[in-house]
């Protein structure tokens, strides 16, 4: 499914998203500009950009095999680690100055265990993440913020002063401003922008400085305004799970009739949904937003009626006549979020397909056949 | 007493009158090593009269996590259950009358079977109504996703959605500030239980109950360094009733002090007279993971067929460190690092690879270890990840690795025969035994 729009700068963003090391790093890194790669929503890249460091959210893209990482990982772990740490292996990371690793799977944790003893990484960083949401740990958070200025500081030799910080939410605020209107267009009966390409948008955002993606972001905004609306679809799809980030996923859903409208994944709403205060002490805000005010991931503890009710409440917004979960294998986390999600929609009366994945797609005959079956059942056109 | 409350207490009755008759029959004929099972299997019994009783009478009582301090529970007077031994145990899971039937059980979930058996098990036996439900619920966040996951769960079944819950929080790392952050965690968690249960906090009883199980861990800590001895004077039960003893009800009970005392007597005997309790051991073993329900299977043909032992494993081996009783902070910081830093899981599964390294390093310059085996349960998938860590220490040291690849719950999934070729297979290629 396509739309007829035609924009220079949504064509920008898929080339960015096709590929890990895209031309806007390149140029940072050979301007003399430093790139620390990281992982998950939960880490708090405005802090990198305060240090005027390109924070680089790693995917692994392009990657072809796990040849190298399957030493390190166990045919039980997620393919998601496993893909971005062959990468590593075959040095398609060196341009980073850095890695954040935060604890937010058992999978990714590791990570930083095994690039410790297999890889030369001037900084690496294991970020501490509570899982539950309340107010001890959001001060563990933001002595986390905190610790991480100052080694951060230390390492690259600058300062980052509360200011910088300050205009640094700013700036990623305005990021969350602006795809929330995009957002927004997509509520109307004829949204003029698919899934797949709204993935490609927003996972360009982690990947590229983010006063570059605020530019970009408002002529894509100009552009779809003008553009004409979807009207070929069978049914109005949320996608609901955790690392997403290939456009051609969502192609597949879409190709069989399905619009996806909205979405909960890592690459979507959680990112933007909400904002970080530009009031007061800016540790105590990013800290307050990533615990508390963020849309959260199963791996925060206790939020699941929170997390129930924002599926719900988008299932609303957005006019959603059928959800998919998906999962990639071996994840725990969303299994059992999967499980609950299951019976509160069929509580809620929504239908809810559950599809399990490995991170490079495969399987597309299957998973054409299993959405078909998905649209028939919820009776589209 | 209503239908759903006799039918969360069937497993435990089931058990408790399979337990009973061990008791008295023990009692009557007590062998060489009745003394040291003795107090187990009693100890099993008045922990299932005490829910029994708690559920029938409307008594207040909670269900808690092996990783909260039962020093805590016990100060302040209250009933609790592990609701993972009733998976290991009560359920009859351990291999008993209805294993199959749990996990066929279980298999019928909507839960995809590469999620972790224990959690899966341990939901459909919430589902099937098998768990007493308490006053309050005591849970926990870590070792792994699977269990903050099944945590949540638990909390979403409509018959325990208002079961009021706590859940401390371990930080990923160990340094002052996680422990101070972690002791904090416990007051609060004192606080919950005074408010759902009444009971309240006597300090005095609480530094009695650590003292009491300070001179047990102190005697599990002399146990350990006996069994650094070849031949190792037990089998695996005995060791791995160490964690067992001090972490269930009667934590601070003299009596238990005393079993430790009993089961450091009789092994320093043992190696006195060289009468190991298994004798010709041959392959001493460090078994780097929690055991299988059919453990007992396995460790027989090990013993029997190789020579092998058990010379460590990870639930009996003790990192654990003696608590300071001095001030009220001192014990609630030391409560915070026995909860989270030195239990089984908790230790290795949470945190970073350091721990991983630590414990394979010094176990197998401690105990002499000839090989380390990571059974590699499905479901510790952080610690698959850690595989080739493990392998790279081993190899540093000069030990034989092997990785099986099981499932403690499930025997379909990796067979004891596939388990018992695969020892056999890495046996012969490393020439031991």
């Amino acid at each position: 499914m396509e739309t007829n729009i035609k924009s220079k700068t949504l064509d920008e963003f898929k080339t960015i998203t096709g590929t890990m090391i895209n031309p806007a790093v390149q140029e940072w890194k050979d301007n003399g500009g430093k790139v620390i790669g990281y992982f998950c929503c939960n880490i708090p890249d405005e802090v990198m950009t305060a240090a005027g460091i390109l924070p680089l959210r790693l995917r692994g893209t392009g990657s072809t095999g796990t040849e190298l990482s399957d030493a390190f990982y166990s045919s039980i772990n997620c393919s998601f680690p496993r893909h971005v740490f062959n990468m590593a292996l075959n040095h398609e990371f060196d341009i980073l100055d850095g890695l954040i690793v935060p604890n937010s799977c058992d999978h990714i944790r590791r990570i930083y265990d095994n690039w410790l003893r297999q890889l030369d990484i001037g900084f690496l960083e294991m970020f501490n993440l509570p899982r539950k949401v309340e107010e001890p740990q959001v001060q563990w958070y933001k002595d986390e913020v905190h610790l991480l200025v100052e080694k951060l500081e230390k390492q690259f030799g600058v300062e980052i002063t509360e200011e910088k910080l300050k205009n640094a939410i700013k700036l990623h605020n305005e990021n969350r401003r602006l795809l929330k209107q995009i957002y927004e267009l997509r509520k109307v009966d004829n949204p003029p922008i698919t899934g797949g390409q709204m993935i490609a948008v927003i996972v360009a955002g982690t990947a590229i400085p983010r006063d570059k993606y605020n530019e970009m972001l408002k002529e894509l905004l100009e552009d779809l305004k003008g553009a004409e609306g979807i009207k070929d679809h069978r049914a109005r799809l949320m996608v609901l799970g955790g690392i997403l980030d290939d456009p051609e996923y969502m192609d597949i859903l879409e190709d069989q009739g399905g619009l996806v409208v909205t979405d909960s994944i890592c690459f979507g709403t959680r990112l933007f949904w909400t904002e970080v205060s530009e009031e007061g002490d800016p540790y105590e805000a990013i800290a307050r937003y990533q615990i508390q005010q963020r849309p959260t991931c199963p791996r925060s503890y206790g939020d699941q009626p929170k997390r129930a009710q924002y599926l719900l409440d988008m299932i609303k917004e957005f006019k959603v006549d059928g959800v998919i979960g998906e999962r990639l294998l071996f994840c725990d986390s969303w299994v059992v979020e999967h499980y609950m999600n299951d019976q509160d929609l069929k509580e809620a009366g929504v239908p809810f397909l559950k599809l399990d994945r490995e991170y490079i797609l495969s399987g597309k005959g299957q998973l054409r056949t299993r959405v078909q079956a998905f649209l028939e059942m919820l009776g589209g056109k | 007493m209503d239908e759903k409350k006799e039918r969360s207490l069937s497993r435990i009755r089931e058990e408790l009158a399979m337990y009973e008759p061990v008791v008295e029959l023990l009692k009557l004929e007590p062998g060489e090593m009745g003394h040291l099972q003795l107090p187990i299997v009693e100890n099993i019994v008045e922990q299932h009269k005490g829910t029994i009783e708690c559920v029938e009478e409307g008594k207040t009582f909670l269900a808690s996590q092996f990783t909260n301090p039962v020093e805590i529970l016990t100060a302040m007077d209250v009933h609790w259950y592990f609701h993972i031994q009733q998976l290991f145990a009560a359920s009859g899971s351990g291999g008993g009358l209805h294993t199959d039937e749990d996990l066929e059980g279980a298999d019928k979930l909507n839960i995809p079977r590469d999620c972790c058996t224990l959690i899966r098990l341990g939901h459909y036996l919430q589902v099937a109504g098998l768990y007493p439900i308490p006053t309050a619920y005591l849970s926990i966040t870590e070792p792994c996703d699977s269990i903050a996951g099944w945590h949540a769960a638990f909390m979403h079944h409509p018959d325990w959605r208002n079961i009021p819950v706590f859940a401390p929080d371990p930080p990923y790392h160990t340094d002052e500030r996680a422990i101070d952050y972690y002791a904090r965690q416990m007051r609060e968690m004192v606080d919950f239980i005074t408010e759902h249960t009444g009971q309240t906090l006597d300090m005095d009883r609480l530094r009695e109950t650590v003292e009491e199980t300070n001179k047990g861990y102190a005697l599990w800590m002399e146990y350990n360094e006996i069994r650094r001895s070849s031949p190792t004077p037990h089998s695996y039960t005995l060791p791995l009733s160490c964690f067992f003893q001090i972490n269930t009800l009667g934590a601070g009970d003299p009596k238990k002090t005393l079993w430790y005392k009993d089961i450091v007597a009789d092994a320093e005997r043992r190696v006195k007279e060289n009468k190991p309790e298994f004798p010709n051991q041959k392959i001493r073993v460090f078994w780097y993971d929690i055991q299988p329900f059919y453990f007992g299977e396995i460790v027989s043909w090990l013993e029997q067929e190789w020579g092998g032992v058990i010379a460590m494993d990870m639930v009996s081996y003790c990192p654990y460190e003696l608590i300071d009783t001095s001030t009220e902070d001192s014990m609630f910081q030391g409560l915070a690092k026995r909860a989270f830093q030195h239990g089984p899981m908790v230790h290795q599964g949470r945190g970073l690879a350091e721990n991983v390294i630590y414990d394979i390093t010094r176990i197998v310059k401690d105990y002499k270890i000839d090989c380390v085996i990571f059974p590699g349960h499905m479901g510790h998938k952080d610690m698959a990840a850690s595989s080739s860590i493990m392998r790279e220490t081993c190899r540093e040291l000069g030990v034989p690795f092997l990785y099986i690849g099981l499932d403690v719950a499930d025997h379909r999934y990796t067979t004891a025969d596939e388990i018992k070729d695969r020892i056999s297979q890495f046996f012969t290629a490393m020439g031991l035994g």
